[in-house]
């Protein structure tokens, strides 16, 4: 009785030669900020959280390696995990409060991930990120801009990307992605 | 065949006739051609009407420093631009091109009619002229004046292309694919590093595709050029072409303005015609090249006057003779091989004039074997012919002195007064110039970018310098990057190097007062408007430009700079470098307001942020507002309502039962760490220790400064955590106040803040029923008055989702906020909405909001507070917490200012006769008192209110607590209306309505 009549449905908003931009599924979404000693909060996650900004890791208690996070400021990290285990990471990490004071707070509502591949990914990216795409890793990401807006952008192969974007900002931003999309195909290499 | 095409010659595709019109008149072109080109080889040299005197002119250039030739472009409805460079539009099928600035037409043009008065419209014209009376200015001159000025037509359709924009990184960008810039793109990316060569024109290879003579390595320059083309492709080089490079900003971030489908019969689906490229580069190679100065005397803007450089790209790149009877003007040895090479091509040159008395030996024997007039130390005193040059008035100059003139006839004048660096985007950088004395022009010095200047742009002469000094540039970037770097060499034979000598005005035997010598042709400025500026006392280069216009016209003084500070420094007396040289500025040529708008125009036009339920609303047919980045809800007109109406309803329904409200907008920030109440005291003007879990609070937020920044409901979820609500413009700017303040002024607090305005979707319900709609929803709380009082907040259920529950009121009804996670919005929404049913639910926007909160003297901040308002005179000092140590703003309300008892304060006004203020209308307390009247404070906010039964508004004024029952009067064009000062609370004021 509780499916979102969610206004971004999974699937492909374009497809063509160049690129392909599609809304993922939905995911649980934890801003965890944190300092000093990590090794008790690193515990009770399972995984080890990345040193560097942009640096990303992958771990959990459950289910092998389910929840996926970057390090996103000095004290800073998101972390994504199916949503089912949200509430078991935050009673995991609650425990803690007490003796490592941290803050994690469930954002899972707040995004969504546009997905965005194809041969001409990062090329489309440019379209409305000033950052030098190329200098992000694969395997790492950044916060960053596009199009105006804060964004977080992963890139998970040389031409294959996730971008967190907040709710409200959806719209604009996959709107100018799909007009990308059809620029590029259109174009003659 | 045109006639004054030559067969085989020049890069067009002699194969590919192009059909274009002009003036409506049907021309064929060649593939390749540019509108000069074409329009030439068909013999068209007039092609446009000056801006000021509407002289007729023609093309004085062949490339984008072109002043003269500009004219409309259109293809079919909408895709009009006018002042395009003929120079630089390439032919294409079905291009239709216009004339400008002529009326009834290009041939016989009656604004010509300024060329006859001529001797009225000198510098500074305008401010002598239209100053008396006074009071014509606005009402007859301006107008009359604004009418009659402007380049070319604005458009009046829409543009229906599309524009683009781009990020682009690369080691380094190189400016201009001439053989310096080519030599430099080689050196560069033959060390691996990512280089972007770009160049204005259609095609690259720079003056090499003007100069097909000479031999590179060996090989003819074109042959030369097709395989270094292939050899940088090879080598990763992104080479980009009809790009111009518009502006250099800071840390090396240049602007490209890329043209995409002006140049095509046919336009391609999903492409745009413009393209902005933001390009970051980590090293700048200009290589720009030099532009030729024309020289200044009398008739040098007639059709057919031209540069020597021009007619030589024209005859080489182009197939076109610029004529078949040219005499050549010259200060400078290189419009000795234009001589040479039209001569070759058929034309008879019919004399040589060159104001030096001694040139190369070399020339005079090239000259003399191809049988050419030469007439060293001549000046050229005059031109005639109506629409095309006919003749030229030829002098001899001894010793300083004019002899007689002899006309020679001719059909083209083609001049050269030497060469100019293009220092455009150099200067763009703040780049300094030094004064180089043997070629009597400005070069680059220093620049604070990482940049390299190479070839022609920084006064190298020739082929052979150019492609040496570009490789060595290219090699010192590559080795400024980490490489080792390495320059080619190249052996180059036929090349052409010289030199020449600068000139002011050409001498005359002439009154120089009545010569019509342009310095500035796009905005017709004369050498004699520079002699007259600076006799009327202007000394600065920057006064002499402004009360002239020279250089300020869309060519930023491309040709007329150089000349136009020669001549001034000799008015002045002074040597050039002490008088100096105007600033360029961006962008290098014009750039239409597509290609700076990109992508955002239409619904792109601005990031508007929407809501959940957002959708929901616009099914249902509401009107929306913008408010900050989001667009909400405004009101929900039914059938046949306007505004007032609609309004109306909504809250008399509210308040006689239920009516539901999207604040998703609202600003949220959790604030969660064992030190966050000590955080929330600090920051907020409110205690907050004392504040039970599970209670909320109505917050304000100042400045240091004491004034209001912000206010919201806040809840305590539990010791260590706060959900914080702020309005909706302020959300970001508050989280980052609370950031600033965190990091720089208590770095020692265990408190983190995280935006969660978009992890919920708030619903807000408001009215008697609202209690009575909800408690069937929700688990977890009981909605009684005794469980769940006013200001209380809980996590709990509601229709099945987790939710925060806020009981708090905006309206001075029961009030709740729902807080759901975002996805579920418009599921809880739909959910209450069915049953609302039952109650006569009503949606409500903003506009009802503001009425309902106004009603209760709730204030909105931004609108009832400006930045300059305290909570005390907003009539809040309750929320001041007075015995807290401190908060941010404690200081400043104690400063001298922020206690005075006449400070305007926030009260209510009902006005007398019962019509409703506007808002913003300025307040006095006497009428009758002299204009300008003393003005004590303004109308915040006014609207009918159905509750009061009448219009309400609450307004600042001058010490308006302490003036509660008086009588101030607000005057209107028509009117003054009187109003009674009042408390701000019009409806209920014992708050008996919260109770459930």
């Amino acid at each position: 009785m509780n499916a979102p009549i969610s206004s971004f449905p999974p699937g492909a908003l374009a497809d063509t030669t160049a690129a392909r931009v599609a809304i993922a599924p939905a995911c649980g979404r934890l801003s965890l900020r944190a300092r000093g000693d990590l090794a008790p909060l690193e515990a009770a996650l399972g995984l080890a959280l990345p040193g560097r900004i942009g640096q990303r890791a992958q771990g959990g208690t459950v289910q092998g390696g389910a929840i996926q996070t970057m390090r996103l400021g000095p004290d800073e990290w998101i972390l994504q995990a199916p949503e089912a285990e949200v509430a078991g990471i935050l009673a995991a990490c609650a425990a803690l409060h007490a003796s490592h004071p941290h803050s994690l707070v469930d954002v899972s509502g707040r995004e969504v991930t546009l997905l965005v591949s194809g041969p001409r990914a990062a090329e489309l990216l440019s379209i409305g990120c000033p950052r030098d795409i190329d200098s992000v890793a694969v395997g790492e990401g950044r916060r960053t801009l596009f199009d105006g807006a804060t964004v977080v952008l992963w890139r998970d192969a040389p031409d294959a990307f996730r971008m967190d974007v907040w709710n409200s900002f959806v719209p604009h931003l996959a709107d100018l992605l799909v007009t990308g999309c059809r620029e590029l195909a259109a174009e003659t290499v | 065949m045109s006639r004054y095409r030559i067969a085989g010659k020049g890069r067009v595709d002699h194969g590919a006739p192009v059909r274009f019109t002009f003036d409506g008149r049907a021309y064929a072109g060649l593939r390749g051609d540019t509108v000069a080109s074409a329009l030439l080889a068909n013999g068209v040299h007039l092609m446009g009407r000056s801006f000021k005197y509407h002289r007729p002119r023609g093309p004085v250039a062949a490339g984008s420093e072109e002043p003269n030739a500009l004219i409309g472009t259109r293809r079919g409805p909408g895709r009009f631009e006018p002042n395009t460079r003929a120079t630089m539009q390439e032919i294409r099928d079905g291009l239709e091109a216009s004339s400008q600035n002529k009326f009834p037409s290009l041939k016989w043009d009656l604004g010509a009619v300024n060329d006859a008065a001529y001797m009225l419209f000198s510098a500074g014209f305008y401010y002598k002229t239209f100053m008396w009376p006074k009071s014509f200015w606005h009402r007859v001159y301006e107008p009359i004046i604004r009418a009659a000025a402007g380049l070319g037509v604005a458009p009046t359709e829409e543009d229906p292309d599309h524009y683009a924009s781009r990020n682009l990184h690369c080691d380094v960008l190189v400016v201009g694919a001439g053989p310096a810039g080519l030599a430099a793109a080689r050196a560069a990316a033959a060390e691996g590093l990512r280089v972007v060569l770009v160049d204005e024109n259609a095609e690259v290879g720079g003056t090499l595709l003007s100069e097909p003579q000479a031999q590179i390595d060996g090989r003819p320059a074109w042959d030369w050029l097709a395989a270094e083309l292939e050899a940088l492709k090879a080598l990763g080089v992104r080479i980009m072409t009809r790009t111009t490079a518009i502006g250099y900003y800071h840390q090396n971030l240049i602007g490209l303005c890329q043209r995409l489908t002006d140049h095509l019969d046919v336009l391609p689906a999903d492409t745009p015609r413009e393209r902005l490229w933001r390009v970051r580069a980590r090293r700048v190679v200009l290589a720009q090249g030099a532009l030729e100065k024309p020289l200044v005397f009398h008739g040098n803007d007639r059709p057919g006057v031209m540069l020597a450089g021009a007619a030589q790209t024209y005859l080489n790149r182009y197939g076109v003779r610029v004529g078949d009877a040219p005499v050549i003007l010259t200060s400078h040895d290189s419009a000795w091989y234009a001589a040479f090479d039209l001569q070759d091509a058929g034309a008879r040159v019919q004399a040589i004039v060159d104001l030096r008395d001694a040139v190369r030996e070399e020339l005079l024997n090239e000259a003399r074997a191809r049988g050419i007039p030469v007439r060293l130390s001549h000046t050229v005193t005059a031109t005639s012919g109506r629409l095309r040059v006919s003749a030229v008035r030829v002098n001899p100059v001894t010793n300083g002195k004019v002899g007689a003139g002899q006309a020679i006839k001719c059909d083209a004048l083609l001049m050269s007064g030497g060469w100019t660096p293009s220092l455009h985007l150099f200067s763009h950088t703040q780049g300094k110039l030094a004064w180089d004395e043997d070629r009597t022009t400005f070069l680059p010095a220093l620049t604070p970018e990482d940049c390299v200047i190479a070839g022609a742009g920084r006064g190298l002469w020739g082929i052979a310098a150019a492609l040496r000094d570009g490789a060595e540039m290219g090699r010192e970037v590559a080795q400024a990057l980490g490489k080792a770097g390495a320059a080619l060499a190249h052996d180059v034979q036929n090349d052409r190097t010289g030199s020449g000598v600068s000139m002011k005005e050409l001498p005359t035997d002439r009154n120089p007062g009545k010569a019509k010598a342009f310095v500035d042709y796009q905005n017709d400025v004369t050498a004699k408007d520079l002699r007259l500026a600076v006799r009327e006392g202007m000394r600065s280069i920057e006064h002499v430009k402004r009360y002239t216009t020279n250089g300020m016209a869309t060519d930023q003084g491309k040709m007329s700079n150089i000349n136009g500070l020669m001549i001034a420094a000799d008015a002045l007396g002074k040597p050039a470098p002490q008088v100096g040289l105007t600033t360029f500025r961006p962008p290098y040529t014009p750039t239409s307001f597509g290609a700076f708008a990109g992508y955002h125009r239409g619904t792109h036009f601005e990031l508007t942020r929407k809501t959940q339920i957002d959708a929901w609303a616009e099914e249902q047919g509401a009107v929306f507002e913008p408010v900050g980045q989001w667009r909400r809800a405004w009101y929900f007109p039914r059938q046949g309502e306007d505004m007032e109406a609609a309004v109306r309803r909504e809250c008399r329904q509210t308040r006689a039962s239920v009516g539901i409200f999207d604040a998703s907008t609202l600003g949220k920030i959790e604030v969660v760490g064992p030190d966050a109440v000590t955080f929330m005291e600090r920051m907020y003007t409110n205690p907050w220790a004392k504040l039970g879990v599970g209670r909320c609070r109505y917050g304000l937020l100042l400045g240091d400064d004491g004034f209001i920044r912000d206010d919201g409901v806040i809840g305590r979820m539990a010791e260590d955590r706060f959900h914080v609500t702020t309005t909706t413009g302020g959300a970001a700017r508050v989280l980052n106040m609370m950031e600033d303040y965190l990091q720089t002024e208590w770095p020692d607090l265990n408190v983190w803040l995280t935006s969660t305005t978009e992890q919920w979707s708030t619903i807000a319900l408001n009215g008697p029923n609202a209690a009575r709609l909800l408690a069937p929803f929700v688990e977890g709380v009981e909605l009684t008055e005794a469980a769940f009082p006013h200001m209380s907040c809980a996590e709990c259920t509601v229709a099945g989702m987790p939710a925060r529950l806020f009981r708090v009121s905006f309206t001075g009804e029961i009030g709740f906020e729902v807080n759901v996670p975002a996805p579920l919005g418009r599921k809880l929404w739909e959910t209450l909405w069915q049953a609302g049913q039952q109650y006569g639910i009503v949606a409500y926007g903003t506009e009802t909001m503001h009425v309902l909160r106004a009603e209760k003297g709730y204030i909105i901040v931004g609108q009832d507070t400006d930045g300059t308002v305290t909570p005390f005179d907003a009539g809040m000092g309750w929320a001041v917490g007075k015995a807290k140590p401190d908060f941010v703003g404690k200081r400043g309300l104690a400063r001298p200012d922020l206690v005075a008892g006449t400070r305007k304060q926030l009260v209510g006004l009902l006005t007398e006769d019962g019509s409703k203020l506007e808002e913003g209308a300025q307040i006095v307390f006497d009428p009758k008192q002299a204009i300008p009247m003393k003005l004590v404070g303004h109308v915040t906010s006014s609207y009918h209110s159905d509750a009061a039964g009448r219009p309400i508004a609450l307004a600042l004024v001058e010490g308006g607590h302490e003036r509660m029952g008086e009588t101030v009067h607000v005057p209107m064009p028509d009117r003054t209306i009187a109003a009674k000062i009042t408390g701000t609370v019009f409806v209920d004021p014992d708050n008996t309505r919260l109770k459930i």
